[in-house]
């Protein structure tokens, strides 16, 4: 209360302020403090329904999926030859199906992506560059169902082709072109103009100065942008459900048969009352968690481990 | 660089999934327990004809886990064949078969022969297989009344005294309805609890079947897929019978395998010939009674609700396998006949009941393995 002294020398006292005034800004008077302190408890309030559902699937998987993780066989073997009611066997033929389907679309999606991208920051003017942009849009919005019956129309429909893992990679990559169109995009942007112009005036082509200077520059943000694009569609259930049926075998085979991921392992059992197949399932879960964390964390390491140079 | 961080980085997703591949195992045999220990050894007894590949299946939920259970004993006896099913229901599995992705559906009612929505299901696949399409009937599940009174260990309903307990008419369980068709049992003034299916359930609509082909007047309700009358829902059949088992006074309909997992008592019906307990023959007799409304070798099997056959079980679902009489591809005909032939063998029928499904009689087994030694 040092400035109990000072009051006396100050001759305008702003009424209302009780009896300890200060420098400036004046200490809390009781209604702000309320009110700071009201707002700190919504936030916090805010903050805490935002988290807990998090823990609590987290907390949940972890409880009733985490000990079939730490089995052998959940890394080894597949479920064939496993019914519902018989415990055992593994994950392996699920988390591969899901790795493999994840790298035929990233395959596809990154060249028509990162190409999209560099055309509509580095060369696109004009009503073609706006239409693109818009389609690009328009492919955001999609949901993830009407891709799916959009190539299942195509696929089986129309061509009158199986029921293949080829069909799933297309409709995912149908969902994974315009994340990574939109994440390269923003990282293309955020490479200077100078180091663009400073190319010109050494007399670099324009195609040699995206190649070796945008790009490069841009790299870990593209890789980022693919790696969380990536994480997202890993956990796309409905081209999953809809083109590609589950089955407890390994398969490798993209074009015949059919082949088993991690969400259509979940949904095989989950109206199941049985325990060995409830344990499945949240293991599955689980580790199709532990999956997309995974990726997720390797997306923000590359990006922090360099950041776009300016 | 930056090009071989990126090599970096693919190669060790590749290294990655290559050595995934490399360790996986699709070999179980002789890993953890089976809870339904009969049916593995039934099938080591059982013949098979086997086949190298895979066959692939889709329908009804119902027949999943005798599906999984056949499934899985064949390839214990085939290391070569694999055989997939998936249970997305009789309607899904039916379309994907006249769409030609799977090579035959399970499905809990035959195929159609009225239109509906602009599709008779019996041309549409008959289309599809160049050849008429057969229902073959495999797995028979019955519906148990399953209760929990205290004190009473045998307990007998009639249709028509069931369908006013599950309309909420009957209140008590000492009601003189139900004494006078259990003379000797000493019924206790507990209230009646009814749990239903909160979702929408084959199993619901199959019970509605029953109440209202053999209650009469009793049951006005038309049979659905959603429960219409009064009682405490609960979701799926493990619900239900959780339900009755932590309720006095409680009673449902549940698939078999659920009430005798629960320990359960399960109500003896009577539909007139007396008093029949639920067993693996008394619905067999049940399904011998049924009439045979399809030709030559598809089975349509119209049961009977009202049966007052003695020793027939009547409360019960049939699910159908659904196959071309003869496949364009000579292959395919191969495995479905072989892996048909096994999931009909009466050592894997017999396994079935474990798990809660009825084995097929003798007298329809005889006519299925028939129909499908047909299928060419």
């Amino acid at each position: 209360m040092s400035t109990a002294q000072l009051d006396t020398t100050t001759p305008t006292t702003p009424p209302g302020t009780g009896s300890s005034p200060t420098r400036g800004l004046g200490e809390r008077s009781g209604g702000r403090a309320a009110k700071d302190l009201l707002a700190k408890v919504v936030m916090w309030l805010a903050f805490a329904i935002a988290v807990v559902p998090l823990v609590w699937i987290l907390g949940s998987t972890l409880v009733k999926g985490g000990h079939m993780l730490l089995e052998a066989q959940w890394w080894t073997n597949s479920q064939a030859g496993i019914t519902s009611r018989r415990e055992g066997g593994g994950a392996v033929h699920a988390i591969q199906g899901t790795l493999i389907q994840a790298v035929v679309t990233a395959v596809m999606s990154v060249p028509v992506g990162v190409l999209t991208a560099v055309y509509l920051v580095e060369y696109g003017r004009g009503r073609l560059a706006r239409v693109v942009s818009f389609m690009v849009d328009i492919l955001t919005g999609i949901p993830s169902i009407v891709a799916a019956l959009f190539v299942y129309a195509l696929w089986v429909t129309t061509f009158g082709f199986q029921r293949v893992a080829f069909a799933v990679t297309l409709a995912l990559t149908l969902l994974m072109i315009p994340t990574v169109v939109r994440s390269t995009e923003e990282m293309l942007k955020l490479v200077p103009n100078e180091l663009r112009e400073a190319s010109y005036a050494l007399g670099v082509p324009k195609w040699k100065t995206i190649m070796k200077v945008v790009v490069p520059t841009a790299f870990s943000g593209i890789v980022t942008g693919i790696l969380l694009g990536l994480a997202r569609v890993m956990g796309e259930t409905a081209p999953l459900i809809i083109l590609g049926p589950y089955t407890k075998v390994i398969a490798t085979d993209l074009f015949g048969g059919l082949m088993a991921t991690l969400p259509t392992m979940i949904n095989q059992d989950r109206t199941e009352a049985l325990q060995p197949a409830l344990d499945r399932v949240w293991g599955a879960s689980l580790t199709l968690i532990l999956l997309v964390f995974l990726l997720n964390l390797l997306g923000r390491f590359v990006g922090r481990f360099s950041k776009v140079k300016s | 660089m930056k090009t071989r961080r990126f090599g970096q980085l693919a190669s060790l997703a590749l290294v990655g999934s290559i050595a995934l591949a490399g360790c996986g195992s699709d070999n179980n045999s002789g890993t953890g327990a089976t809870a339904g220990s009969g049916s593995s050894s039934a099938a080591s007894s059982a013949s098979a004809d086997c086949f190298d590949g895979t066959l692939n299946a889709e329908g009804s939920s119902a027949q999943k886990n005798a599906f999984e259970e056949a499934a899985a004993s064949y390839s214990e006896a085939c290391s070569g064949a694999t055989v997939n099913y998936n249970p997305t229901g009789s309607g899904a599995g039916i379309k994907q078969f006249i769409a030609g992705q799977v090579d035959f559906a399970g499905s809990d009612s035959a195929l159609k022969t009225e239109e509906k929505d602009g599709v008779v299901e019996t041309d549409a696949a008959a289309q599809t297989c160049g050849s008429p399409a057969w229902n073959i009937p495999m797995v028979t599940g019955p519906i148990a009344l399953a209760y929990n009174v205290p004190g009473v260990d045998s307990l007998t309903l009639t249709p028509d005294v069931a369908a006013q307990i599950f309309d909420g008419k009957i209140t008590k369980w000492n009601d003189a309805k139900i004494a006078a068709i259990n003379s000797g049992v000493t019924l206790p003034a507990t209230d009646i609890k009814v749990f239903f299916r909160s979702d929408e359930s084959g199993t619901t609509e199959n019970f509605m079947k029953y109440l209202s082909g053999a209650a009469g007047d009793a049951w006005s309700y038309d049979p659905a897929k959603v429960w219409p009358a009064s009682g405490e829902g609960k979701e799926k059949s493990a619900g239900v019978a959780e339900g009755v088992k932590s309720t006095e006074g409680g009673i449902t309909y549940v698939e078999w395998s659920y009430a005798k997992d629960n320990d359960l008592g399960v109500a003896k019906v009577d539909n007139g010939g007396g008093a029949v307990e639920l067993t693996g023959e008394s619905v067999g007799k049940a399904l011998e009674a049924a009439a045979n409304d399809g030709e030559g070798n598809d089975l349509r099997l119209k049961l009977d609700y009202a049966t007052k056959e003695a020793g027939a079980y009547p409360i019960l679902l049939v699910t159908y396998e659904i196959v071309c009489s003869k496949y364009k591809d000579a292959a395919t005909a191969t495995k479905v006949k072989g892996f048909l032939t096994h999931f009909a063998d009466p050592e894997v029928q017999k396994g079935l009941e474990e798990i809660g499904y009825a084995p097929l009689p003798s007298s329809i087994e005889e006519k299925v393995q028939t129909a499908i030694a047909a299928i060419s």
